[in-house]
């Protein structure tokens, strides 16, 4: 998914008007909103995002500054890492099982609540997690429970299908032979 | 607070000067990811902060320790970290990583730097932030700005901000000479930020305001590596070697007994099997025999089996007859890839039944063989045992499911498989459910052999690639197993053994002895090689890809063991990952993918193949075959590198030296230049020791890569023109470089042995051994040394003769269509003509073969399609064209084709479940249903449409009347025309028209309207 999209996507959950949201001429997605106030940059986006916004995401972003900057840090991550590293083979598996790692022990990625970062990280690595086989969604159990998770939530999947994650596939078994 | 980094990470130099203005003390801890201890770290540098929290973006560690310095400085911030970083990192890349695109777009940012610097003293204002030093921090360490043009206030803020107190303190402690962006590729487990792509449409003419920084690595030269060139680069004459007639092992020297798996005879080899085995075995072998070791070459085909079998009822031959006609395919196939076997045999020799009928004997007796009924598929409707790879059926392995599983192995989930175990078992050959039947068989005891195989695997796994290791112990933690080594079939050994007179021995216990065999038909001695006496060492490599690991680590070793005569064993398991085809598979029954013959029939030379399948190895990972990489590597790396430096210092030798080596005087900059290739020199002969070929061929580039670099800076064309003094310079510079061509044509030689001999003798020089021991360059050429007549080794490949390839090459789909395609005789008669004349012009202005072959191909190819139009011309009027326009088609020849359509239809859909491949052909009989309706449809209108002969009433104008019976003639052949096609609301406007026409003539003769029409007519 383009970074436009993602940007009036996550602007949609927050419940907050994304404004005109673009690319620059450095393909940098910029956001000019209101008072013809432009932002530049994906992280620096979100981040007046949510300083726009009342939803419980947005709060949970900014309780502390220790959970800001985590929660920076994994926008960042996902700009640099998991966008581009989703269509390279290699960098996608070692992302699948570092995320994976990580989901064995918490539900979120930032202390105990949904924040902005889930929600960076979650569109990033849809067309990855959309590309999985059952058998590749069951091994990296961790990280399709998260994603299933956060996916049922309305303000997240907003009317999209939702990604199957059925542990029992009988596809595998049903599929008839032609002859 | 820590700082975990690694060594040369640019990033930590970040965190150390923001520590440093946020004023806290900081601990640097070098760590290596791959320690298990830091499986937790993700992204190095990471910062860990008092209170346990860990944090690895300098962009949220700037926020967070730094104030609030407003949204200009966050901008600043994550446009360092998202786009000047990875920018950084793909222009510093080396090798086959290195992107010269890169340079354009780190221009486009540096002068977005600049601009933003005439206008604010600072990045984000007035005041130094966080942001200045995240830029700052990222251009330093490489000397990015070193050299840069018209970036004044760029350089003016770089000079204020080194020069703060804060900054000059981060410095002392941290050198910037110690810091590289190549470091970044082990700061995580993605490989860096060569991921990251870079934004290439913001190439506004930015111009070229930074140099490339490439030389700066000479910064890094030490006075010891530059005294060792020195004390290296002299002449030595070389010695004559004589060439022994056998080659064997020699005491108290080096003795390397290469081997590579043996390809099964009936398989076309494709680029992957080429470059797992034979390829790499060849590359290293030649390398082996340069540097002066005893080395032997053996390979050969393995014959035996089931599938040999079958492929001869198939082809109405006997299996000796089959395996006389594919040995030789290999045979050509190799010869052509210039692959210099010292003997290329194959397994059904009287050799190889006596050695592996001794062998068994031996394993026999010392008590390692058990006897056991099997339970085995067995074929009712084919009578016959069906080997493993003949069923197919889906995996048992919980979990897995995959309904192609073969018998003895699961492609998807990679398990082994027992053939009796599939869940719906299916004969290969006739697709029927076999039954289980009992029968004895001889079985080797591994188990018993277990603990001697342990104990040698721990003692020689160091030498094994990874994945060898990785499989090996696999095998041993699941618990050996005994294996069956005996089979019911024909073609085979003999099971020398009473009872089993009718039985052969299953190809995987006799195959590995073909490598004994045919040393033993190489020479009489070949036990100084595979029984070496007490004080010879021989060193056993074996080269092949990871699924032929099991069998060489565990089960031959296991005989080997069992039989105990002191058989030599491998010490080094060369095994590859696999080669896929663009992404995809080789296929050869779906024609996907470059074969042994076809990569012939391309018209690239076999050293340029030879050349790309070894730099694209699957070494430590699968990797793809690719055609654009295959003309990007030789356009930029043979031709525009290699090729380049080599032809231009002959070329400068020959017209300004009178073809003689000039002397060489070596001044600080030659030092260094040797220096460096020193480096990669020691670099090319520790990555060849260890078989590491696709890191050999980086080194090898990165000499010729030096060696362009000393000329651009040197540029002796301008010295040429200058002084006495410059001229000597020249002379200096001529001398060395041709030197180091010569160096080069050493290197090469393994890769490209072809190509070599040719710069060889333009060089007119002679191969010269490598020296392992003292990897260190030499003058090769001494002064006034005579060269030969330089002449370009490499043609470029043009990317329209490249996307041919990609399409002749890409898969099924691509032939199906050209059918269709066909142009008609006519048109082909001018192309072959126009294609002919091209030819001739070329082959006038140009002696260079890779120039006119491929043009050749194409003449011959386009004068094949002209044959098959004129064979098919005529037959092509009266079959069933696929133009639904032809309204003209008989509906007999329509149901004809469609019988047969259907035929191959339900043949196809019988024979794969590949949906893709009989998709296309069900398209085209639904196609031409279609048409048999509207041709259906056609036929019964025809007679009642078909213009009436009225008799012309004498009132009538005849002129006019004739008028009208041509546009009523028009008319109905529009109208059958257009009711071929089927749609009704296109053709029912012009019917309306006719029957109008037919009224008007109607009137105009008295005679009643046109008879039939509309009447007694279904419609639709």
């Amino acid at each position: 998914m383009c970074d436009v999209a993602t940007v009036q996507k996550i602007a949609h959950c927050l419940g907050v008007n994304p404004g005109k949201v673009q690319l620059n001429e450095e393909q940098v997605v910029t956001r000019t909103s209101g008072q013809k106030k432009t932002v530049a940059g994906f992280a620096t986006i979100l981040e007046s995002l949510a300083k726009e916004s009342k939803s419980e995401t947005a709060q949970n972003s900014k309780v502390s500054r220790e959970v800001e900057a985590q929660v920076y840090q994994w926008i960042e991550f996902s700009v640099l890492y998991v966008a581009p590293g989703s269509k390279d083979k290699h960098v996608s598996k070692q992302l699948l099982s570092d995320f994976n790692k990580l989901f064995a022990s918490k539900s979120y990625l930032v202390g105990h609540f949904i924040t902005l970062a889930d929600l960076a990280v979650y569109y990033a690595i849809y067309d990855l997690v959309k590309s999985l086989s059952p058998v590749d969604k069951e091994a990296y159990l961790n990280l399709s429970r998260w994603f299933d998770h956060l996916q049922n939530r309305p303000d997240i999947h907003q009317g999209e299908t939702l990604l199957n994650f059925t542990t029992i596939y009988l596809h595998g078994w049903a599929t008839g032979t032609h002859i | 607070m820590i700082i975990y980094t690694n060594e040369g990470n640019p990033l930590g130099l970040q965190l150390l000067m923001l520590a440093k203005f946020a004023k806290q003390a900081v601990k640097v801890q070098l760590v290596n990811l791959n320690d298990a201890k830091f499986k937790d770290l993700l992204v190095l540098p990471t910062l860990e902060l008092d209170n346990g929290l860990r944090l690895f973006s300098p962009s949220a560690i700037a926020k967070y320790l730094l104030v609030d310095e407003g949204q200009l400085r966050d901008e600043w911030l994550e446009w360092s970290a998202t786009l000047l970083a990875p920018a950084l990192a793909h222009h510093m890349a080396v090798g086959h990583k290195a992107d010269a695109n890169a340079l354009p777009v780190l221009n486009a940012l540096v002068k977005k730097l600049d601009d933003n610097l005439k206008a604010t003293p600072y990045l984000a204002g007035n005041k130094l932030t966080a942001a200045d030093i995240a830029v700052w921090s990222l251009l330093a360490p490489e000397g990015t700005l070193k050299g840069a043009q018209n970036v004044e206030s760029l350089r003016d803020w770089y000079g204020r901000v080194k020069a703060l107190p804060e900054v000059q303190e981060v410095l002392s402690e941290q050198p910037l000479k110690d810091l590289s962006f190549n470091a970044l590729q082990q700061s995580n487990r993605y490989g860096g930020l060569h991921h990251v792509p870079l934004k290439r449409l913001s190439l506004a003419d930015a111009g070229k305001l930074l140099v490339d920084t490439t030389p700066t690595v000479a910064d890094t030269v030490t006075d010891e590596e530059i005294s060792a060139a020195q004390a290296a680069f002299t002449y030595t004459a070389p010695k004559e070697v004589k060439e022994e007639r056998t080659i064997l092992p020699k005491p108290g020297q080096r003795n390397v007994l290469i081997t590579s798996a043996l390809p099964y005879v009936n398989n076309v080899p494709h680029l992957g099997n080429i470059i797992g085995c034979v390829l790499s075995a060849d590359i290293f072998a030649r390398y082996s025999r340069s540097a002066g070791y005893n080395t032997l070459l053996i390979c050969g085909t393995d014959e035996y089996g089931t599938a040999t079998e079958n492929k001869a009822l198939a082809e109405n031959l006997t299996p000796r007859e089959i395996c006389d006609k594919y040995f030789e395919l290999h045979n050509s196939i190799y010869r052509w890839f210039g692959i210099g076997f010292d003997y290329f045999g194959r397994t059904t020799t009287q050799e190889q039944t006596d050695i592996v009928q001794e062998a068994f004997k031996d394993v026999l007796s010392a008590g390692y063989i058990i006897k056991e009924s099997v339970e085995q598929l067995l074929c009712q409707k084919c009578d016959r045992f069906l080997a493993d790879r003949f069923v197919e059926g889906t995996c048992p392995h919980p979990g897995c499911g995959y309904e192609d599983a073969r018998g003895d192995q699961c492609d998807k989930c990679g398990k082994l498989v027992n053939a009796t175990e599939l869940i719906r078992p299916r004969c290969k050959v006739c697709n029927s459910a076999p039954v289980i039947r009992s029968s004895d068989q001889l079985f080797i005891d591994l188990p018993k052999a277990e603990p001697q195989l342990k104990d040698w695997v721990d003692k020689s796994e160091g030498g094994w690639t990874n994945n060898a290791k990785v499989i090996t112990r696999a095998w041993l933690k699941e618990g050996l197993k005994p294996r069956c080594i005996t089979r019911d079939l024909k073609w085979g050994i003999p099971v020398p053994h009473k009872g089993f007179e009718k039985k052969v021995f299953y190809v995987w216990f006799d195959a590995p002895f073909g490598y004994v065999s045919m040393t033993k038909r190489y020479t009489k001695e070949y036990q100084q090689w595979w029984q070496p006496a007490k004080g010879t060492d021989v060193e056993l490599f074996q080269f092949m890809a990871k699924d032929n690991v099991p069998f060489h680590s565990v089960v031959w070793p296991s005989i080997l063991l069992a039989v105990n005569k002191g058989h030599t064993l491998v010490s080094h398991i060369m095994a590859t990952e696999y080669l896929n085809y663009e992404d995809g598979k080789f296929s050869k029954s779906r024609g996907i993918g470059v074969f042994g013959n076809d990569a012939q029939e391309t018209g690239i030379p076999a050293d340029v193949w030879r050349f790309y399948l070894a730099s694209a190895r699957p070494e430590g990972q699968d990797s793809s075959f690719s055609w654009n990489d295959l003309a990007a590597r030789n356009n930029s790396e043979l031709l525009n590198n290699l090729g380049n430096f080599v032809n231009r210092a002959l070329v400068f030798c020959e017209k300004n030296f009178n073809s003689t080596v000039p002397e060489v005087a070596l001044t600080q900059d030659e030092l260094i230049l040797l220096a460096l290739i020193n480096r990669e020199l020691k670099g090319y002969i520790n990555s060849m020791e260890k078989a590491k070929l696709r890191d050999g061929i980086r080194h090898l580039l990165a000499v010729s890569r030096h060696g362009n670099g000393y000329m651009q800076t040197q540029q002796p064309w301008v010295l040429l023109k200058g002084s006495d003094e410059q001229k000597k310079r020249a002379a200096t510079i001529i001398g060395l470089s041709a030197n180091i061509a010569c160096l080069l044509a050493n290197l090469l030689f393994p890769y490209m042995p072809t190509t070599a001999r040719t710069l060889f003798s333009q060089l007119n020089a002679k191969q010269t051994p490598l020296n392992a021991e003292k990897p260190l360059a030499t003058l090769l050429l001494p002064a006034g040394h005579k060269i030969g007549k330089p002449a370009p080794l490499f043609a470029k490949l043009e990317q329209a003769f490249i996307d041919e390839l990609k399409g002749k090459y890409g898969g099924a789909q691509e032939s199906k269509a050209s059918p269709n395609t066909q142009t008609s005789a006519a048109d082909l008669e001018k192309a072959v003509a126009a294609q002919a004349d091209k030819v001739r012009q070329l082959k006038a202005s140009t002696k260079d073969k890779a120039q006119w072959q491929p043009e050749v191909n194409k003449l011959l190819d386009l004068k094949k399609q002209l044959e098959e139009a004129k064979k098919t011309a005529p037959a092509s009027t009266a079959a069933p064209a696929s133009a639904p326009t032809n309204g003209s088609q008989s509906v007999k020849d329509l149901e004809k084709a469609i019988q047969e359509q259907g035929d191959k239809v339900r043949k196809l859909k019988g024979s794969t479940k590949d949906k893709s491949v009989w998709q296309p052909e069900v398209d085209v009989l639904l196609g031409l249903k279609k048409q048999l309706e509207a041709a259906q449809k056609a036929a019964k209108e025809a007679p009642a449409s078909a213009p009436p002969a009225p008799a012309p009433s004498s009132a009538a104008n005849p002129a006019q009347v004739k008028a009208l019976e041509d546009k009523i003639a028009l008319q109905g052949e529009k109208v059958r025309t257009l009711k071929a096609s089927g749609d009704a609301s296109v053709w029912k406007p012009e019917v309306d028209i006719l029957l109008a026409l037919k009224n008007e003539l109607a009137a105009l003769t008295g005679a009643p309207a046109a008879g039939g029409q509309g009447k007694g007519k279904k419609k639709k």
